[in-house]
């Protein structure tokens, strides 16, 4: 419970950054910096607790972009109502999705939910050219009605990053999130106690897309244009791997601490040299495999061990 | 009913493109169980000795197979001895981060060298083609197609017929019964990966002539590396001749007959459907 109440001390703090007026730049980062840790947080929740690697994630960012790119545009849809519907799509999807794939073991699953997630990228961008009608709008993108209210993306990412920290919290405390380790160590032992774990790891999954749709939808209005090419980058799937490997997968803290690191050295690097921020992104992760697997947060074991050998 | 065979032809020799760069992918997998991202960036590394062989020294693309190969095979064996077998008995997760570290590094370094230009190698030969009863055949895709023939025939023979095949087939099978036989296995690994690295540095070099190369030009093999690996049954050689002639053949017709944009949707959804339905590959004999 102490976690939980740091946790919520450092929300209000971080929440009322805005009201003593904070330059335009940082709200920004911040408002980023919010919507990693709700990514990261996601993918740690469905693969780094059960170790089911999705290379997909990114998926149902995009599919949560659309949802409510689409729904706002075509239909006129008010936003929060449009990004609701957002993450029920992803739900739906996810189940179809999830259910098959989740069968996959290792490398196959990984592949898998890869696979889906470009498939889905390119039948976005062909769609009305194939069909020709005007929904997806292909490669031009979608764009939506222009909001200035920098404080309500601000407190959108926050709010939902908080959600995603409280659910995993939650996981750590409970049954479900101890029949996702267990399923980590052995799939097969697991079963054999009784963990139902098709539904299980399903549950996992289909939470974790529901937020990131939500996240995508949020996205959306925020940036207000989007394009396949940007909302299913299979690069958003690979910061939120890495972000959770960096700060320790299977872990409450992890993917916080993995997505300030990653966005502070990216704001610091990548506005010179993108090569440059990703070479130093490529050495630390094979420094962090090679080193320490358990990420920054296993950083704290090594303080312990330092402790006992003085 | 000719532009039907001609995109038949054309999906063919694409198809043998597609296996002479994925027998490395399914070998270092086949053996390792390691899902090699950087696999691409072998691949550029290959292409781009030979571009600049040509450019500096005047060194005809097909003449410097060789010295690509060696060259990654010196690389390839220095990162599966140095950084892969340091994680290869943890999660197999660590061995697919770890190689997209080094794409992220190899890539990424290749940019700063090279900056983002689109290059090409212009030889004399490089616009010919030849033709059969009207049939029109590139020459460069041609000789790819033989070499992909010849990569997975050298590697056939060599896994079945050598002592160093032996080794590395009974490390694949199993690891420990291998090393109670006196097997090293670490050695065997860096050698599977140094091997698997110098014939698609070979492919890479042989496909310079004929394709553009820039520095992050790898990614996208990779993925494709994956799809006719997956189709052909992972892990078996000979699929990946199979994979990459089906893949091959249907993306040519898609393209022909629908449209280009489809046909890449069609690759991912293939690849999709495959691994749910048949993972172990149209052969059958991939490795799940």
């Amino acid at each position: 419970m102490k976690k939980l109440l740091l946790i919520l001390i450092i929300f209000v703090l971080v929440a009322s950054l805005p009201l003593f007026g904070i330059d335009r730049y940082y709200m920004r980062f911040f408002t980023y910096l919010f919507m990693w840790i709700a990514l990261a947080g996601c993918w740690n929740i469905s693969s780094g607790y059960t170790g089911y690697i999705d290379f997909g994630p990114v998926v149902y960012f995009g599919i949560g972009s659309y949802s409510t790119a689409i729904l706002m545009t075509l239909l006129k849809i008010p936003f929060f109502i449009s990004i609701f519907a957002g993450g029920i799509i992803a739900l739906i999807i996810s189940t179809f999705i999830g259910l098959p794939t989740l069968k996959l073991k290792g490398a196959y699953f990984a592949i898998a939910t890869f696979a889906f997630a470009e498939s889905m990228k390119q039948i976005i961008l062909c769609f009305d050219r194939t069909f020709h009608v005007k929904f997806f709008m292909g490669s031009y993108g979608i764009t939506l009605p222009i909001c200035n209210n920098y404080n309500l993306f601000y407190y959108l990412m926050l709010l939902i990053a908080g959600i995603i920290v409280v659910i995993t919290f939650f996981i750590e405390k409970t049954r479900f999130g101890l029949a996702l380790k267990a399923i980590n160590e052995s799939e097969e032992a697991s079963q054999m106690i009784g963990i139902n774990t098709t539904l299980i790891k399903l549950s996992a999954y289909m939470i974790s897309a529901f937020f990131i749709s939500v996240v995508g939808g949020i996205y959306a209005y925020w940036v207000t244009y989007i394009t396949p090419d940007d909302v299913f980058n299979v690069h958003k799937t690979v910061q939120m791997v890495i972000m959770s490997l960096i700060g320790g997968m299977g872990t409450l803290i992890g993917p916080i601490l993995g997505a300030t690191f990653l966005s502070s050295i990216s704001e610091y690097l990548g506005a010179e040299f993108v090569e440059n921020y990703l070479i130093i992104v490529g050495i630390i992760v094979v420094l962090v495999i090679l080193i320490e697997p358990s990420g920054l947060y296993g950083l704290k074991k090594w303080k312990k061990y330092l402790k006992q050998t003085k | 009913m000719k532009i039907f065979i001609q995109t038949l032809i054309n999906g063919i020799l694409i198809g043998g493109v597609y296996a002479a760069y994925s027998a490395g992918f399914s070998l270092i997998f086949g053996v390792m169980d390691v899902i090699n991202l950087a696999h691409g960036e072998l691949l550029m590394l290959g292409a781009f000795t030979a571009y600049w062989l040509f450019k500096i020294s005047h060194i005809d693309p097909y003449l410097s197979i060789p010295i690509a190969g060696v060259l990654l095979f010196l690389l390839g064996y220095f990162i599966q001895r140095f950084l892969i077998n340091r994680v290869i008995e943890k999660p197999a997760i660590m061995s697919y981060i770890l190689t997209f570290g080094l794409h992220l590094i190899i890539a990424n370094t290749a940019v700063k060298l090279w900056t983002h230009d689109f290059r090409s190698i212009t030889t004399s030969y490089s616009g010919a083609n030849f033709s059969i009863l009207g049939i029109t055949i590139p020459v460069t895709r041609f000789t790819t197609f033989i070499l992909a023939f010849i990569i997975v025939g050298f590697l056939f023979y060599l896994l079945e017929k050598t002592d160093l095949g032996r080794a590395i087939r009974a490390t694949a099978q199993n690891k420990k019964v291998a090393q109670l036989l006196g097997v090293d296995v670490k050695k065997i690994y860096a050698l599977t990966f140094a091997i698997g690295a110098a014939i698609t540095g070979i492919a890479g070099a042989s496909i310079s002539p004929f394709v553009i190369l820039f520095p992050e030009m790898g990614l996208s093999y990779t993925i494709i590396a994956f799809c006719v690996v997956v189709l052909g049954g992972m892990g078996y050689i000979p699929g990946a001749l199979i994979g990459g002639i089906i893949l091959g053949v249907i993306q040519a017709l898609t393209v022909t007959y629908i449209n280009a944009g489809i046909s890449v949707a069609i690759t991912f959804i293939l690849l999709f459907i495959m691994l749910i339905f048949k993972p172990t590959g149209i052969t059958g004999k991939g490795n799940v």
